[in-house]
């Protein structure tokens, strides 16, 4: 057994810097678009399932071969999905290389990085957020400064962090865009 | 809503509550009884947590426009259509203050000029680099806690040095150019401003108090800023590189009135084109060299049968 504290570690040290290659593998695989961020859960759920009776030592082969699995028995048991993807994933060669590390990233690239995430928020969403992580206000005092209910500011919070979270692990602006408007950039006016 | 979108959810109610001040033992209690409940549970809290500490890393960036303090307890929420660009421009004013009293500034200031057709490099002491086109006057004022460059007249090119939390602004005329790193370049024509982006992105304000306005411009994006509006052109990197080409001491136009083509080479020299009506709406392409004015003139008359007269520092061009 596994204990809680040296799981979680493995989970945010090991298996998130994968999210980016294993959501492109899924959605490579899967022609459904909209079912992609349920199968990632469902896989990292698989993933801390089998990890609780010990970590893997490999942690990219074993998350790819999570993947590759589960997108096989989904496409099993879902009729609507064609049987091609079951037979490519089965002859696939087992190459978890294209499971790449991302690339290191230095202090200097998450800064900017967590800029952009934060330049892509509408401008109220960016407004609560700027409050809660900057003025670090609580979400009635953030209420209070806007003059909105504590409910409006938990909401534009939850979107925001949302956006955030997935741009910081996912690195996508896809995941984020269907969400929100047009970016800050074109709302030029004279 | 699926199962996954309610977990996430939940993961990022669990994520606010725990930020709050008043979060209790109770509270930590039941948030570990939560993720016991199921790895599907855990593993979007760890995610949601690792993500957003991640962002914390903005703390330190000037990602946030900065406002006077006092500012925040103003209600300046109004849920209607128009609260979108009115936030941004409320929550640009601590920039858009800038240039009132920036026009005084506390850092020392050194002053570069060139005179027509002149052509200068300078590097400032955070690394970045300035280059002054043609009848160009620049100042710039660096310290550690800001970067301000004024352009008082003409027209520069700008790598700015990534300095973490440190903007480096640009002041022309009532605009303020803001960015963190980047190559562009500025350009005035009295009131209007011209920015042509190469590298990364910049911010354009128009600081005139209540009314301002903000546009993030981004590589190839070119935006003209004159009185109260700020026009954004469509993404075009051969433009932004035909707009630079002084650098090389060339000047590119595509099909550019001749009027306006004269009115480049004379900002390079001292003989002046002069273009009558007749021939004013000429268009023009190509790349020229900026200082040789007489070559130009002299391509009209063979290529386009103009009638070139010399007088004195002056080329009269006429049908």
């Amino acid at each position: 057994m596994v204990d809680d504290e040296a799981l979680n570690a493995w989970f945010v040290r090991e298996v998130l810097p994968l999210e980016r290659a294993l959501t492109a593998y899924v959605r490579r695989n899967w022609r459904v678009a909209e079912d992609v961020f349920e199968l990632r859960q469902d896989i990292y759920e698989h993933a801390l399932v089998g990890a609780r009776r010990e970590l893997p030592s490999n942690t990219r082969a074993y998350m790819y071969t999570l993947a590759r699995n589960h997108l096989i028995n989904q496409a099993k048991r879902a009729q609507i999905v064609s049987f091609e993807i079951v037979a490519d994933l089965d002859h696939e060669i087992m190459d978890f290389d294209m499971f790449g590390a991302e690339r290191a990233l230095t202090a200097r690239d998450e800064l900017r990085h967590a800029k952009a995430g934060i330049d892509k928020l509408p401008p109220r969403c960016r407004e609560v957020m700027r409050l809660r992580k900057l003025d670090g206000l609580s979400t009635q005092e953030a209420a209070e400064a806007l003059g909105v209910s504590t409910e409006t500011v938990r909401q534009q919070l939850k979107y925001g962090m949302k956006a955030l979270i997935d741009h910081m692990i996912g690195g996508s602006g896809k995941i984020v865009r269907p969400k929100f408007g047009r970016r800050a950039s074109e709302e030029t006016r004279s | 809503m699926n199962r996954h979108q309610a977990i996430e959810d939940q993961a990022l109610d669990w994520l606010i509550r725990r930020d709050e001040p008043d979060w209790s033992d109770g509270d930590q209690a039941e948030l570990d009884k939560w993720l016991d409940e199921s790895m599907a549970n855990r593993a979007a809290w760890l995610r949601a947590e690792h993500g957003w500490a991640q962002a914390d890393r903005v703390r330190s960036l000037g990602a946030w426009e900065n406002r006077p303090k006092s500012d925040y307890r103003r209600p300046i929420w109004v849920p209607t259509a128009i609260a979108a660009s009115l936030l941004l421009a409320v929550g640009i004013g601590g920039y858009s203050l800038a240039p009132q009293f920036a026009d005084q500034p506390a850092a020392r200031q050194t002053r570069f000029d060139t005179p027509v057709g002149g052509h200068k490099v300078v590097s400032l002491a955070d690394g970045s680099r300035i280059e002054l086109n043609t009848e160009s006057v620049v100042r710039a004022a660096v310290n550690e806690k800001r970067r301000d460059v004024w352009l008082d007249s003409g027209e520069a090119y700008f790598e700015v040095k990534h300095r973490d939390g440190e903007p480096f602004v640009v002041h022309a005329g009532s605009r303020t150019i803001t960015v963190l790193g980047t190559k562009f370049s500025v350009r005035r024509d009295n009131d209007r401003v011209t920015v042509n982006v190469i590298e990364g992105r910049v911010r354009v304000d128009d600081g005139q108090g209540g009314n301002s306005s903000a546009a993030i411009i981004t590589a190839g994006d070119t935006a003209i800023a004159r009185a109260g509006s700020t026009l954004i052109a469509p993404k075009s990197e051969e433009r932004v590189e035909g707009a630079l080409a002084w650098r090389d001491g060339m000047l590119t136009f595509n099909l550019i009135p001749l009027s306006e083509v004269a009115a480049e080479f004379n900002r390079y020299n001292r003989t002046q084109l002069s273009v009558d009506p007749s021939a004013a709406d000429i268009p023009i392409g190509g790349t020229f060299q900026a200082s040789n004015v007489d070559a130009f003139a002299r391509l009209l008359h063979d290529a386009y049968g103009l009638k070139t007269e010399q007088d004195g520092d002056r080329i009269k061009i006429s049908t």
